[in-house]
């Protein structure tokens, strides 16, 4: 079983310092910080968890902030799931994308990327790491994907769903013919609420947390349409978009969208040959939590298959965060199970084929 | 963590009264089963441990109180001090006492009852009885 969405934290940003370049060392250490001497430079979102976001059981005994203690988190979850690989995303890190100053949030970004890439790959193999960039600062994503992109233990690129427009925009290309260049999927994960980054809603700001929280799927909605209409795909066919914790039953209705009117208005996105939803099929990837859950159940498959969600369905706990999915107790068809839990994650970042069970527990190192 | 077993009634003795102050909770494990014993205002309630919404670890998020709306409509008044538990992972709230959500009319936390036998806290982890008429 493979886990898409697993936070790493930090007690202090400032484990960063060393990491950080030189010039920009300065204003980690005595800069001005949005939240105290220990925190990560990041415009806030302006909607504040009423409880905090983590799960309350995820204070290591340790002491520490939620998922700083690997110890921990292989009893909470590596190994009390048996999973063969979790995707880490660390906390913070991609809400580099708040910033004004492009080239503070790519140093941020590329201290991030060094600090876990030494501390959090070595610890274990099942760790596989997403590097974070700064995408309001393209040029400067892309040569970070180049950087370090090839590490073994890399797995993809990751930036907030909270950006300043839709990434299929073609200021964003650079960052895509990186990805495609270093064979990396990017991902979008949740986040990015604040700062120079565009309201989470083309309403216009939402009230509350949960309200928000919610409607967090349009960023994900924006960025699908984005992509797939400036033919990101055909240009860059080496990469992939995975959407995080933006949800998924949204996806067959936007996708059906998608398809009716490019069919009418082809002529304004000619570089396409095929229709929205079979690039969708072949080169999105979408994280299955926090899984809606609707009375009948049967109502989020069926749709889901209409589109061939069996393929593009990844499954993610999103641990230590306040809407885990619990792999044991979210339900999925049988038929989906192997795919949604595990295959498709394998397939997408390259996994090793899966040993099995009984070999797996038989062999020794 | 307290690891006990149950007698062959399936009651199990918990703990001495005077152990938990009020606000505190003894986690308990009974043979498979988890439970939270909670004492709030002097009493003792004791709810199953793995919560309804998805199995998580209802018992270790924090006792509370929480908000209702005042008269107004829109304003907000805070009430049941300490009689709110909101289970640790996803935070949904329940009702200390009853195991009642606050939020789904239908789903409900198992509560055990719980008496005070010469200062011992006794949990009775008995299936409801049936009332047959
Ligand atoms: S498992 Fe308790 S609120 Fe979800």
């Amino acid at each position: 079983m493979i886990d898409c969405d697993v936070h790493n934290g930090w007690d202090s940003a400032r484990v960063l310092l060393p990491y950080l370049d030189r010039s920009f060392r300065d204003y980690l250490d005595r800069g001005e910080l949005p939240g105290g001497r220990d925190s990560f430079p990041h415009g806030h979102r302006a909607w504040l968890h009423p409880e905090g976001y983590m799960r309350y059981d995820t204070l290591p005994p340790s002491g520490g902030a939620p998922a700083t203690d690997y110890a921990y988190m292989c009893e909470q979850l590596l190994d009390r799931y048996d999973l063969d690989y979790a995707i880490l995303l660390g906390e913070e890190g991609m809400e580099v994308s708040t910033l004004a100053n492009p080239y503070y949030a790519s140093a941020l970004a590329r201290a991030h990327n060094d600090w876990v890439l030494d501390t959090w790959a070595p610890l274990d193999d099942r760790l596989r790491i997403s590097i974070t960039v700064a995408p309001q600062d393209p040029e400067g994503a892309a040569a970070e994907i180049r950087r370090v992109g090839g590490h073994p233990s890399v797995s993809q690129v990751v930036v907030t769903s909270g950006s300043q427009r839709p990434y299929g925009d073609p200021f964003f290309h650079p960052m895509w013919e990186a990805a495609s260049e270093m064979r990396l999927p990017i991902a979008a994960h949740l986040g990015g609420q604040g700062g120079v980054n565009a309201n989470p809603t083309g309403t216009g700001p939402p009230t509350f947390y949960w309200e928000t929280h919610a409607m967090l799927c349009e960023t994900g909605m924006g960025h699908l349409a984005s992509v797939l209409a400036h033919g990101v795909f055909e240009r860059y066919p080496h990469t992939r978009l995975v959407l995080v914790e933006c949800g998924v039953a949204w996806l067959p209705a936007v996708l059906w969208r998608l398809d009716a009117d490019y069919t009418a208005l082809r002529k304004e996105t000619p570089w396409l040959k095929r229709l929205p939803s079979e690039y969708a099929h072949e080169f999105v990837r979408v994280t299955t939590q926090p899984l809606e859950r609707p009375r009948n159940p049967d109502a989020l498959w069926t749709a889901l298959d209409d589109i061939g969600g069996r393929d593009m369905l990844m499954f993610a706990s999103d641990y230590p965060h306040w809407d885990f999915d619990d792999p044991f107790t979210t339900r999925f068809p049988a038929e989906w199970r192997d795919a949604v839990l595990d295959g498709n994650a394998r397939a997408l970042y390259r996994l090793p084929a899966a040993r099995p069970r009984e070999e797996a527990a038989g062999a020794g190192a | 963590m307290r690891v006990l077993d149950s007698d062959t009634d399936g009651r199990v003795t918990a703990c001495r009264e005077d152990e938990l102050g009020d606000g505190e909770r003894l986690l308990l494990k009974v043979g498979r089963r988890r439970i939270g014993l909670f004492r709030v205002d002097g009493r003792f309630f004791a709810l199953h441990g793995v919560c309804p919404h998805a199995g998580g670890a209802l018992c270790e998020g924090p006792l509370t109180g929480t908000t209702r709306t005042a008269d107004d409509f829109f304003g907000f008044e805070y009430e049941r001090e300490g009689r709110v538990l909101r289970c640790a992972w996803h935070g949904w709230e329940f009702d200390v006492e009853s195991g009642q959500s606050l939020a789904d009319p239908g789903l409900r936390a198992r509560s055990y009852p719980v008496r005070i036998d010469d200062g011992a806290v006794v949990i009775d982890l008995r299936p409801p009885r049936r009332t047959t008429t």
